[in-house]
């Protein structure tokens, strides 16, 4: 069986959306859940960073900063011109797409845990640094010099959303705690991650299936976007990490964090930065067909494309 | 002591509004508001309110009749057009 079962939760919460189920996860469930996750992926990533020298991420840090902020500028153009879209539309899709998603990026550590791959612990810095400067590029695009940002509220969205702000602080408690001051946690933290993921993807799947019954009103350009977008993304995103000498799990990462889809902070920031922008369209794109494709057919796919390049590559 | 004479406005919009609207409320002059949240449908799709992000808050607000009027008159210039957004005032008797 090459699915990773956590994934099959999703289908669970999808096919209970669509059949109109009375399930439903209240607010207050998601809520703690979601910073469950969010704490304890930053832990996660805060211990292996504590066990690396710093300066050693550096350099493929800015590589990492700087390709990830290609996905979209190259989004936007595509949109605009091929998918006709309206400026404001191409720029908040373009943002949502240039953004990362922590959960697909869960699916990806726990395809990596079941394949018993291991990978570069600092790849998880990356869920913080590659959501801030698509949102920006997002936010410039749509204007374009015309009309004015509401900086202040968007910066303050990204930064201090919870999203950024738990990963972030996670991240600076395991780092500071360390591998051995955070074994009291990690019964909390590490040993149920798995299960809260199940029950967080059943919540997904029930959200996605309401953003799926709008789908036909998105016109198969739209649709056509989210399942190839993240296909190019990888492909960059592969590339990359077989320049930067990741390992075969690193890659994989590096790729699913380029070819995810942000369904959290960049819908408020985007909300907030560019109103005029259908939310419909880039939650619909992003929740209801790049979020299951990365986490069905993707990550296979990238994880395929890692090993190519690792066993070709050397 | 008499009740007295005053409207309810009450405000429906996005979730993700809720600190901006709350800082127009009290920058228009609002002596307080009330906040809850809140789901349910109109011309902006379904707002299920069971994920952070598409919900809806309910903001009650009581005032004399030229607040009301001031807060629906800015609400309605910057972000009607752009966001779900419900406004509706009743007549109240404040007791308190």
């Amino acid at each position: 069986m090459a699915f990773e079962p956590v994934v099959l939760f999703f289908l669970l919460g999808a096919v209970a959306g669509l059949l109109r189920s009375d399930l439903k996860i209240p607010s207050s469930i998601y809520d703690a859940l979601s910073i469950f996750l969010l704490l304890a992926i930053g832990l996660k990533g805060g211990v292996k960073l504590a066990e690396h020298p710093i300066g050693e991420m550096v350099l493929p840090g800015i590589a990492i900063i700087i390709a990830g902020a290609l996905i979209p500028l190259l989004a936007f153009p595509v949109l605009r011109y091929f998918g006709r879209m309206s400026r404001p539309d191409s720029a908040s899709i373009a943002a949502h797409y240039g953004s990362v998603s922590v959960v697909t990026f869960s699916v990806g550590v726990t395809f990596l845990g079941q394949k018993m791959e291991s990978f570069e612990g600092y790849m998880i810095v990356f869920l913080v640094f590659l959501e801030m400067p698509a949102l920006i590029i997002g936010a410039l695009l749509a204007r374009y010099g015309q009309g004015e940002v509401r900086w202040g509220k968007m910066l303050h969205e990204v930064f201090f959303g919870k999203s950024i702000f738990l990963l972030a602080g996670g991240l600076l408690i395991g780092y500071i705690a360390g591998p051995e001051g955070i074994k009291p946690l990690d019964l909390l933290f590490f040993d149920l991650f798995k299960g809260v993921l199940a029950l967080f993807l059943l919540e997904m799947g029930l959200v996605a299936a309401s953003r799926m019954a709008d789908l036909r009103t998105y016109g198969p350009v739209l649709v056509g976007f989210a399942i190839v977008m993240p296909l190019l993304s990888a492909v960059l995103g592969t590339a990359l990490g077989w320049m930067l000498g990741l390992s075969v799990g690193g890659t994989l990462l590096l790729s699913t964090l380029y070819a995810s889809a942000s369904y959290i902070a960049a819908p408020a920031a985007m909300r907030i930065a560019v109103p005029e922008a259908n939310p419909a369209l880039s939650i619909g794109a992003s929740l209801g067909v790049t979020f299951p494709f990365n986490i069905f057919i993707g990550i296979p796919i990238y994880y395929w494309m890692a090993t190519l390049v690792s066993t070709t590559g050397a | 002591m008499t009740a007295k004479s005053m409207i309810l406005l009450t405000i429906i919009s996005e979730a993700m509004l809720e600190a901006i609207l709350a800082d127009e409320i009290m920058q228009l002059g609002a002596k307080g508001y009330t906040v809850t949240d809140a789901r349910g449908r109109g011309t902006h799709g379904v707002r299920r309110g069971n994920w952070t992000a598409g919900g809806n808050v309910r903001f009650d607000v009581v005032g004399d009749a030229e607040l009301c009027a001031r807060i629906v008159a800015r609400l309605k210039e910057v972000y009607e057009r752009d966001y779900g957004l419900l406004m509706y005032t009743s007549p109240v008797e404040l007791q308190n």
